[in-house]
Order: structure tokens, then C-alpha cells, then sequence
């Protein structure tokens, strides 16, 4: 099987940031997502997974370094422009917004004056929403709320998804259909996605995972390479290990600390 | 009316504190003005009571200031003062005096019995009946001139914008009438109402008569509402007064009112 | 979000706009009309519904971008302390007896005193390259204390006559509506409007955060700089225009929201229209209680409003932004 070589979508260069002036969060972050890339960004609370990502999307201005979107400086770029290619979802959602699920969809449509082919209603079949339309964030369950705003980044066309722990608070059942979703999006939309999560089994998902350390990319690869005892006790400072069980799949495990 | 016997025969009280305008030029009229020791901050008329002593508002006066002037009588109006202050000086037995006219019929009646409570009944009643005598004296021209006058509409306006016009009750309504014409806001609710631009369309009013507000060219004031009335009688025919504030205040200049009132009516 | 709702709200509208000319105070017919009641019509009925129906269409409309600008159901335009300035401004003239542009003297000054007021809290709530809801809540009801007390120490030093016409105003004052004013409260209501309806997509996109609205190709800071000038000159045209006339800004918009649902590019329409047609009706009824006496319409729309707020806290489920 010929791969043709990945396009890269986006692009930090040795990129700084501090919160507060004096002392810097983030030093000397370089990375690549490119094309097709379904990234898992894994690390402790506080260990910067958030920075990371609202600074890939633009949220965040980096102190020093840059920050380069189809080869262009993310500054460079215009708002409506950067939105259709890339998509940022945060960790919170408030869920008391007045809209109905058809309306937040649709707010996908906001970065365009010519609407593209993508309707609300399919949106929401691409995400197993059919028949939602009409309904409040408040009616549908947490899994549902995180679908609905895919479905929005559906109509923005964006072909990069940087989730910001999504998986937080929703019970396993959820985790495992969100992954899902985002697997068949990339295979049937080639759409990027790169999630902020802490994990580490549901990191064993991803096709490549980066691990975060106080703002430090402490490593990048597969689950395999990535994720030794050595590198998670870096990561986590708990002693973890890689189990294979039979002949597929691998499962992490912590006895080794009780 | 009184708080407490009055204290022997004779003098009149030789420190009178007055808690309004009128009543200070009605004890000026009386030659009580060197017996008073404390007036209001509006009291203005005539120009000795500028050198006396304030003692506060009319709606807030200060029971210290008072007290502490040591009155031997407070002279107050229902018609502006505090009824609770009153109350007040009571509790630390200062005698009070509450004048109760509001209308110009009861205004002779009403100085009559300021001059017994002060012990120059025949100062009071001189002056009433000087009053008295003027106020007749207009009612019997206006019988003189027959019933015609009647007939003709006055709007008295106090400001301007917002409209604010006198109506019933008021001493610039009681003139009016004095001089036999009708008040177009003689019906209205209040004493001092804000008056509809479009009632006095409707009323088309004969003559306009403008109050004065303090320290202000009212012919400024009033030009822009009188550029919206010009259909009405009054300003087509230029019968417009600008008065000065001879019927604001209840007391003896109030015939110099009646009769600025009456000069600019008969004119036309 | 459907035709034949905006429909019905444009009759509505008109129809109060009619009745409010022809039937307060006294009925005119317009088949027949009389000299007097032409010129009464024309010249002192059709500025005074058309100044009222003006503010109330700035007031609603600035309700309804400041629920969503400050994430706040409760916000109001006399939230930021526009009005409190321009009260306050008002009362100085109206007190010291100013009148150097005659009868816009009291118009302009309370302008300048939202203007100015304005830019304070502009200024306050500006913070890191942007302006910050909470901040500019907080500054606005700071100033509003800081001004009331200045106008209560103004009035309790001025005479009761004095005291009395600023009263009037502050409370709400159509009754010096003439054409005159009417172009000028053109201008900046619809300079206002224009603005916030444009920029209805990124207030809906605020509302969901800053987060999701920066996803969505929009710059928070400056769109909520945007939508708080739209505001600010509402605001200040509606209060120079006859006073402060409360509950319009405050209500409408969750009124409308039942009707029409919360997408900003209706809501603030419709939030106009409702505010418009319902200070026609304060105007109306305030004309048409103790005639020819004129109550001051904000003491109508406080009647109204202050029940029907407490009802509506009740229905929490009609109570968000």
C-alpha cells in the first residue's frame, strides 16, 4: 500500500507562553499535526494540555515562536479564514445557553457568507443526533452535548478538531461512542483531530500520542513507543504498566502500586 | 394654632422665628421686622432680611439652628413647613404659631389671628382690613365692568417645559377668579399639575400669563413652548404677561400680584 | 423564527402606533378632522408617539444585546450607569436653570452625561486588550451608587420647584416631544441598531463564551467593544430623548425570547418592535389617567413591569439568556 506523504495543517515552532510575565509556562514547544492525524495530547491536570491547545487554535498568542496554519502565520490570518480550517472545542460547555440544538449547529455556518453543501439535519445524522434538532443542551445527555458541538465544527468545515478533554466527567459508555465518532470522521471527512485527555487507556486509542509534562513535550509516537512504564512514570509519577491481553489489545495497568 | 398661653398682656415677642418667605414679610408689615432673629434661606423680601440669620430650609428646616436662636415664638405656614417639625419644637417647648391660610380669602383672617397670637391685635387687624379693602376693591371693578369678562380664558403657566401650569387651590387661580375671568386648568387634579400641550390647544386660551422662575429671563424659557401654542388666541394676539412673583407668596405683596395680574388683563 | 410571527409583531406594532395617535387623550377621527385637531395631531401627537416609540425601540434593542453581551438575564441598559450620568447631568441643568440651546439644552446635556458616563466604564471595565463582562458590570453599577448619590445631594440642596422638574424628567418626560428632536433620535437609535444587528452573529457566538466564539472566526474583545458602543448610543439617545423609562430593556427581550426563541439577528428586532409598541402604550395610558394632567411614563412602565418582572421569576424556565 502507497501512503502519499501527509500535508502538514499545522505547525509550532519552539513556541513560548507564560500566564504570568517572569515565569514561563511553556518553553521551546515544537510540534507538527499534519493531514489525517488523530493525536491524543496526554498528561497530568496542570500539566498544560490546555495551553497547548488554546494556543493552537489561536486563543492564546505565543510569547515567543511561531504558530504556522497551512504554511501561514497564524497571526496572519484572518478570524473568518482560520475558522474554517480549524475548530476548538473547550472543556467547559454552559449549558444554559438559550438555543436549540438546531440553532448551535448552525452557528457552524457563522465563519461563511456563502453556505456550504453540509445541511443542520445531516450534521446531526453524521453525529447520531437525528431527531434532536429541536431540543436544549439541558435535555440530552453529556455525550449528546459534546455530539452537538462536533456537529457544529461539521458545518464549519473545519479539517482540524482540537478537543479539549471531551471526555471528562461522561461515563465510559459516552467515551468509548465520542472516540468512535471521531474515528469515523477522520476516515469519512479526513478531519484532524487532536484531543487533550488524561486517560491513559483511552490514549492506547489514539493513532499517535504526545505526552505533556509541565508544559514540556516530554514524548511523541505511537501508544507503543510512548507510552513505557519509564515515560508514564515521567508523565503520571505513578509506577504503570503495558499488558498485552491475548492476542490483540493492551490494557494498562497500576497493581504494581497497591 | 397655639402651643402654649399666651405669656401676659402686651408685647409682642421680641425673638419671632420665621420658617417662610411670607410669613416674614407679613411680620415685616407688621413692624415686627427687628423682632426677628432666624429666617429660611428663601426668605428674601424685603432687603433687611438678608442680614438675619438662616436657619435651614422650608421643606428642612434645622431644629438646632432654631433652638438655638431661642425663640420665643416659631411662626410656620401648613403651606410649605414640615408638620412633624412642629411636633419637634413642641417636645422642647418652644411655642409655635401655624398659620393656616392657603387661599387669598383667608388670607386677612389668617393675619388677624397671627397679630393676636403676637399680641398687636390692632396691628393685625389694621392690616387685614387694608387687605380686605383691596380685595373688595377689585371685586367690585370687575362687577363694574359686567359680565363679559367672564368669558375670557387664562392659562397661568409656572415653567414652561415641562408645562406646569397652577390650577385649583392655588393663589394664581384664587386671582384669576378674584378678577372674574376662568382658569382653563381650574379642573384639573392637582395644584400644580403637568399640564397636556394638547388640552391647551383645545382650551385655546385667551391670555397666557407667565410666573417668574428664580433668577431666569422666563421670555427664554417660554419661547419654545410658545412657538408650539401659536394657534392658540393668546400668543396669535400677543397677549402674553410675564409676571413677576408677586402671587407665589402668601402675604401682603400678594395684592401687587393681583394687581400686576389685573393691569396686563385690562390691557387688552 | 417563522414569517407569520414577525408578521403579526409588525401589525401589533403599527396597530398600538395608530391607537396611541388617535385615541390618547381624547379621540380624534381622521376622516374629519377639525383645525385645531389637525394641528394637534400633526404637530404635538405625531412627534411625541413617534419620540416614544423610538426610545422604546432603543431600549429594547439594548436589552437585548446587553442579556447577551454580559451573560446576565438581568441586565438592563441602565445597567452600565448610562442613565444615572445622564440623570444626573439632566438635573444640573434642569436645577441650575441652564437653557444656552433652549430647549435642547436638557436633551444635550443628558447626551454628553451618557456619553462621558459611557466612556467611563468603558474605560473601567477595559482590561488586557479587551472589555470584560463582570468588569463592566461592576464599574456600571458603581458609577450608577456614585452618581445617584450626587444627584440626591443635588436635590436636597435645590428648591422644591427645582427638585420637582427634575423629577419629572428623570422619571420620564414625552411630553416636550417635537419634530425637532426626532431626526437626532433617528440617527443614533438607528446608528445603533445598524451596528448591533450586524454584529448579531458574533452576539449569539458570545454568548457562548469566548472560547467558542473565538472557534467560530470571531474576535471576542472587539465584537463585545462593538456591541457595548451600539449600546452606549441607544442608551444615550433614548435617556436624552425623554428620560429614563426603566423595565422596557429589562423585559422585552425575555418577552421575545418566549415568542421568538434567542437567536440575536430576531431577537434584537423583535426586542425593538415590542420595546417600541410598549412605550407607545405607557405614553398612552400616562395621558389618558388623570387628564389633562400627564403622568410621567416611566412611572406607568415601573406599574407594569415591576409585576410582571416578579412574575416572570417565577417561570424559570423563561428567566435565561
Amino acid at each position: 500500500m502507497f501512503s502519499a506523504s501527509k500535508q502538514t495543517i499545522l505547525e509550532l515552532d519552539r513556541v513560548g507562553y507564560a500566564y504570568e510575565k517572569g515565569s514561563p509556562f511553556i518553553q521551546e514547544l515544537s510540534f507538527t499535526i499534519g493531514e489525517g492525524d488523530f493525536i491524543g495530547l496526554l498528561g497530568a491536570n496542570g500539566s498544560g494540555k490546555s495551553t497547548i491547545m488554546k494556543l493552537a487554535s489561536g486563543l492564546l498568542k505565543p510569547a515567543s515562536g511561531g504558530i504556522s496554519l497551512w504554511g501561514r502565520s497564524l497571526t496572519a490570518i484572518k478570524h473568518k479564514d482560520r475558522a474554517k480550517l480549524i475548530s476548538y472545542l473547550p472543556q467547559t460547555l454552559d449549558i444554559s445557553v438559550p438555543f436549540t440544538i438546531k440553532e448551535l449547529v448552525g452557528m457552524g455556518l457563522y465563519p461563511y457568507d456563502i453556505p456550504p453543501a453540509l445541511s443542520v439535519d445531516e450534521a446531526l445524522d453524521m453525529v447520531g443526533l437525528t431527531g434532536k434538532a429541536n431540543a436544549r443542551l439541558t435535555d440530552l445527555s453529556g455525550g449528546e452535548r459534546r455530539r452537538t458541538f462536533i456537529a457544529m465544527t461539521l458545518l464549519q468545515g473545519a479539517g482540524l478538531l482540537l478537543l479539549d478533554e471531551p471526555l471528562a466527567n461522561l461515563d465510559i459508555k459516552y467515551q468509548i461512542e465520542l472516540v468512535k465518532l471521531l474515528k469515523n470522521l477522520r476516515e469519512t471527512r479526513n478531519i484532524s483531530v487532536v484531543m487533550a485527555l488524561h486517560d491513559i487507556n483511552i490514549a492506547l486509542q489514539f493513532e499517535k500520542v504526545m505526552l505533556i509534562k509541565q508544559g514540556c513535550l516530554i514524548g511523541a509516537g505511537s501508544p507503543d513507543e510512548v507510552l513505557s512504564r519509564t515515560m508514564l512514570k515521567q508523565a503520571f509519577d505513578v509506577d504503570v504498566e503495558i499488558r498485552k491481553s491475548g492476542d490483540k489489545g493492551v490494557y494498562i495497568s497500576y497493581e504494581n502500586n497497591f | 394654632m397655639f402651643s402654649e398661653a399666651a405669656a401676659g398682656p402686651a408685647s409682642p415677642p421680641a425673638r419671632i422665628v420665621s420658617l417662610a418667605p411670607s410669613m416674614t414679610e407679613i411680620l415685616y408689615a407688621l413692624g415686627l421686622g427687628d423682632n426677628i432673629v432666624g429666617v429660611t434661606s428663601f426668605c428674601d423680601y424685603p432687603e433687611e432680611t438678608k442680614k438675619k440669620t438662616r436657619v435651614g430650609g422650608m421643606s428642612n428646616p434645622s431644629l438646632e439652628a432654631v433652638a438655638s436662636l431661642k425663640p420665643d415664638i416659631v411662626v410656620m405656614t401648613t403651606d410649605g413647613n414640615p408638620r412633624e417639625f412642629e411636633e419637634l419644637l413642641r417636645t422642647l417647648h418652644i411655642k409655635t404659631f401655624v398659620f393656616t391660610a392657603r387661599r387669598i380669602a383667608e388670607l386677612p383672617q389668617g393675619i388677624r389671628e397671627l397679630g393676636a397670637a403676637l399680641n398687636i391685635r390692632d396691628r393685625g387687624a389694621a392690616l387685614a382690613k387694608e387687605l380686605d379693602q383691596s380685595l373688595t376693591g377689585f371685586a367690585a371693578r370687575v362687577k363694574a365692568h359686567g359680565p363679559g369678562k367672564s368669558k375670557e380664558k387664562i392659562l397661568y403657566i409656572i415653567w414652561p417645559e415641562p408645562l406646569i401650569v397652577a390650577g385649583p387651590g392655588t393663589a394664581m387661580d384664587d386671582a384669576i377668579a378674584l378678577l372674574g375671568r376662568t382658569n382653563i386648568a381650574s379642573s384639573a387634579s392637582t395644584a400644580y399639575p403637568k399640564y397636556s400641550l394638547e388640552e391647551v390647544l383645545r382650551q385655546a386660551p385667551d391670555v397666557i400669563l407667565i410666573g417668574k422662575g428664580s433668577g431666569m429671563d422666563m421670555m427664554e424659557v417660554s419661547r419654545g413652548i410658545l412657538h408650539r401654542m401659536t394657534s392658540v388666541p393668546a400668543v396669535r394676539n400677543g397677549n402674553i404677561c410675564y409676571l413677576g412673583d408677586g402671587l407665589y407668596r402668601l402675604g401682603p405683596r400678594i395684592i401687587q400680584g393681583i394687581e400686576e395680574l389685573a393691569e396686563c388683563l385690562n390691557r387688552k | 423564527m417563522s414569517k407569520p410571527k414577525i408578521a403579526a409583531l409588525i401589525l401589533v406594532t403599527c396597530l398600538v402606533f395608530l391607537c396611541s395617535l388617535f385615541l390618547a387623550p381624547k379621540a380624534i377621527n381622521p376622516a374629519s378632522l377639525s383645525d385645531i385637531e389637525r394641528e394637534i395631531l400633526f404637530s404635538i401627537r405625531l412627534p411625541r408617539v413617534l419620540v416614544a416609540f423610538l426610545m422604546g425601540v432603543a431600549l429594547g434593542a439594548s436589552g437585548a444585546v446587553l442579556q447577551g453581551v454580559l451573560r446576565n438575564p438581568l441586565a438592563d441598559p441602565y445597567i452600565l450607569g448610562i442613565s444615572s450620568g445622564a440623570s444626573l447631568t439632566a438635573a444640573l441643568g434642569i436645577i441650575g436653570g441652564l437653557t444656552f440651546l433652549g430647549s435642547f439644552t436638557i436633551p444635550v446635556l443628558a447626551f454628553i452625561g451618557a456619553i462621558i458616563t459611557g466612556g467611563i466604564v468603558g474605560v473601567m471595565g477595559w482590561k488586557r486588550g479587551g472589555l470584560w463582562p463582570e468588569r463592566l458590570l461592576l464599574a456600571g453599577v458603581g458609577l450608577s451608587f456614585l452618581f445617584s448619590a450626587l444627584l440626591m445631594l443635588m436635590m436636597s440642596i435645590s428648591t422644591d420647584e427645582g427638585l420637582r422638574r427634575a423629577m419629572l424628567w428623570i422619571f420620564g418626560d414625552l411630553s416636550m416631544s417635537e419634530w425637532q428632536r426626532v431626526p437626532y433620535g433617528l440617527v443614533f437609535v438607528l446608528a445603533g441598531i445598524a451596528l448591533s444587528v450586524v454584529r448579531a452573529k458574533a452576539l449569539n457566538a458570545l454568548i457562548l463564551g469566548d472560547e467558542f466564539a473565538h472557534s467560530l472566526g470571531f474576535a471576542p474583545q472587539r465584537e463585545r467593544l462593538i456591541l457595548f458602543v451600539s449600546v452606549g448610543l441607544m442608551t444615550a439617545a433614548s435617556v436624552s430623548l425623554g428620560g429614563m423609562i426603566g423595565f422596557i430593556g429589562l423585559l422585552m427581550p425575555h418577552i421575545m425570547r418566549f415568542f421568538i426563541g434567542s437567536d440575536s439577528r430576531m431577537l434584537i428586532p423583535a426586542s425593538a418592535l415590542g420595546g417600541g409598541a410598549l412605550l407607545c402604550i405607557a405614553d398612552l395610558i400616562s395621558k389618558s389617567i388623570m387628564p389633562p394632567m400627564e403622568l410621567p411614563a416611566g412611572v406607568v412602565t415601573a406599574i407594569i413591569g415591576a409585576p410582571y418582572f416578579l412574575y416572570l421569576l417565577r417561570r424559570k424556565d423563561v428567566l435565561s439568556v
